[in-house]
């Protein structure tokens, strides 16, 4: 053969399945020995690695193992039962609960026989131990009794189980003493004549249709007519809607806005502003707007300007707080300001300037801004 | 290339009762040879041993069906190569079992090669090409793995294998080639 092997008659040769003439060249050429070596050299060192290796492992591994199953090589063994598969064993249950195995009568071989008594350890005595246990348990029961009996025993037990009223302040909802939202409403529909007198709509937490003196007949949808105030308004008794508070006359809304009854706007009933009843502002009952309190968030000052001192004051050596109390509108700005507490020497009106260019954070109704009744002190002092 | 038969592969001698009759020599001569390829088959010693016992036990219950038609270390190869397929076709499922004990670090398995009078770069070399052929061995299929190591670290024959594997004479040398090229193709990369 002159031509030299191929790769595949090379892995023919290693395999040992080339045939004899391949084999043959594979001897004799030099340069197709030299490739066959090549490969044949690793596989070598390969096999021989792995012989070392193995020897190692077994020297190292478990030489209790080795010599267990070279002397008792049944001990090893598994039963026949236990080296079933586990289908194998499902099935074999499943088969024997359909088809229950047909088993030969039991035939009882055995007979019973005398067998000493299972309690035998009183020693013959059962009934005087009944006895005595009996007896025991009578005496410890009757001697508990006696002892709670004793007097001194049934003080020392009252002394140490003191009952306690447990002070359940802590747990109790704190009551507190909401204020009442104040506030008012009023409408009309810039009727030339007064509101006339009647009845309050009822209260209703939200407004869904302003009270009327003249109730559409044919309304698509007919809703009651609310207002937004507390349960406890005064109301009077009377067949159509109107202010309580009115003259009787001819039945008129009122010279007011928004619907309503009344000469204020919105729709309330009332000269004030709001969904109310009253001369105040943003609903409720009476006059003036929220109060602090009662799920109503006070306001906050944003932007404060301080007073300055009149003339009269400086060189009177004046000095003092001014009480303002104010209504914090919906926008955050300062309305209807009135001196509760009053200093003089023209320190009001300074501190009344001062305070109506403040700003505020508006206080919060169940998240919407409302006005609020807020007080306010000004300090005058001469440093 | 020179190849000697080991004397491992001599067929154990047949006792006077029974063709096993001695089975405590068979397992002391087998034993090495089974844990070794065993061991190369799965790369852990604690399941090499187990199976290797495995083997011995199905073996010693199986010892009735034993006709010497082979050798009674070809027997025991199919055996061992049976315990082997279906330990990694379980094993698939149970991979935990690897977080047991790790695998044997193929560079403890490489650390011994023939010295002779080699140079400690040819050492490297050698090193470094039997660590390629574990590699590429394990990355061998199944059957690849087990007709290239009954080939190239058991020195068994073609016929031996067939009778081992259960397989043709043809598909035997069909899967030598295969593992056999993909061996020398990891060799030549190395090279390079």
């Amino acid at each position: 053969m002159s031509h030299h092997l191929s790769s595949r008659q090379i892995s023919g040769c290693l395999i040992g399945a080339g045939d004899p003439s391949e084999q043959r060249h594979a001897r004799e050429c030099a340069a197709c020995r030299a490739e066959i070596e090549t490969l044949a050299t690793p596989l070598a060192w390969f096999r021989t690695s792995v012989h070392h290796w193995s020897e190692r492992q077994l020297r190292e591994g478990n030489p209790e193992m080795a010599s267990a199953f070279e002397t008792a090589p049944v001990l090893l063994l598994t039963p026949e039962s236990l080296d079933r598969a586990w289908y194998s064993n499902i099935i074999a249950a499943i088969r024997e609960a359909i088809h229950p195995p047909e088993l030969p009568p039991l035939r009882l071989t055995s007979r019973p026989v005398e067998v000493p008594r299972i309690w035998g350890f009183y020693g013959g005595h059962e009934r005087t131990a009944g006895a005595y246990s009996v007896l025991i348990h009578a005496a410890v029961i009757a001697l508990l009794f006696v002892l709670g009996s004793v007097k001194p025993v049934q003080m020392f037990v009252r002394e140490t189980a003191t009952l306690i009223a447990p002070d359940l302040k802590p747990y109790l909802a704190e009551k507190r003493d909401q204020p009442q939202p104040h506030g008012g409403g009023g409408g009309g529909t810039r009727s030339p004549l007064d509101a006339s007198k009647g009845k309050l709509p009822k209260v209703a937490p939200r407004q869904f249709t302003p009270p009327r003196v003249d109730p559409p007949e044919n309304a698509k949808l007919p809703l009651m007519p609310t207002i937004v105030a507390p349960p406890d308004v005064p109301n009077i008794q009377a067949t159509n809607y109107g202010d309580p508070l009115s003259r009787m006359g001819v039945p008129s809304n009122g010279t007011g806005l928004g619907g309503g009854i009344g000469t204020g706007a919105g729709g309330g009933v009332g000269p004030g502003k709001g969904l109310g009843f009253g001369p105040g502002s943003g609903g409720g009952f009476g006059g003036g707007a929220y109060r602090i309190g009662g799920g109503v968030s006070a306001p906050a000052v944003i932007h404060k300007v301080e007073p300055e001192y009149s003339e009269e004051a400086r060189k009177a050596k004046w000095q003092g707080t001014v009480v303002l109390q104010l209504v914090v509108d919906e926008k955050g700005r300062p309305q209807d300001l009135k001196v509760m507490r009053a200093l003089g020497l023209g320190l009001d009106q300074k501190a009344i300037e001062a305070v109506e260019k403040w700003t505020f954070k508006p206080g919060m109704k169940d998240g919407k801004p409302v006005p609020v009744i807020a007080t306010i002190e000004v300090n005058f002092r001469l440093l | 290339m020179e190849r000697a038969l080991s004397s491992e592969v001599t067929p154990v001698t047949v006792g006077s009762g029974g063709p096993l009759d001695n089975f405590e020599a068979l397992v002391e001569q087998h034993r090495p040879r089974i844990f070794r390829f065993i061991l190369a088959s799965l790369r852990n010693q604690e399941s090499a041993e187990n199976l290797t016992q495995d083997c011995f036990v199905r073996a010693y219950q199986a010892r009735d069906q034993f006709r010497g038609a082979s050798s009674a270390g070809t027997w025991l190869m199919q055996i061992a190569a049976n315990l082997v397929r279906s330990h990694e076709a379980s094993g698939r499922l149970k991979f935990w079992r690897r977080t047991l004990r790790p695998d044997v670090d193929l560079s403890d398995a490489g650390d011994w090669i023939p010295d002779r009078q080699m140079s400690p770069e040819q050492m490297a070399a050698a090193k470094q090409q039997v660590e390629e052929i574990w590699k590429a061995a394990g990355r061998l299929s199944g059957k690849q793995r087990t007709v290239f190591l009954l080939r190239f670290v058991e020195d068994m024959e073609l016929l031996e294998i067939a009778a081992v594997t259960g397989m043709k004479e043809g598909t035997v040398k069909t899967h030598l080639f295969r593992a056999l090229k993909a061996v020398r193709a990891a060799l030549e990369r190395n090279m390079k």
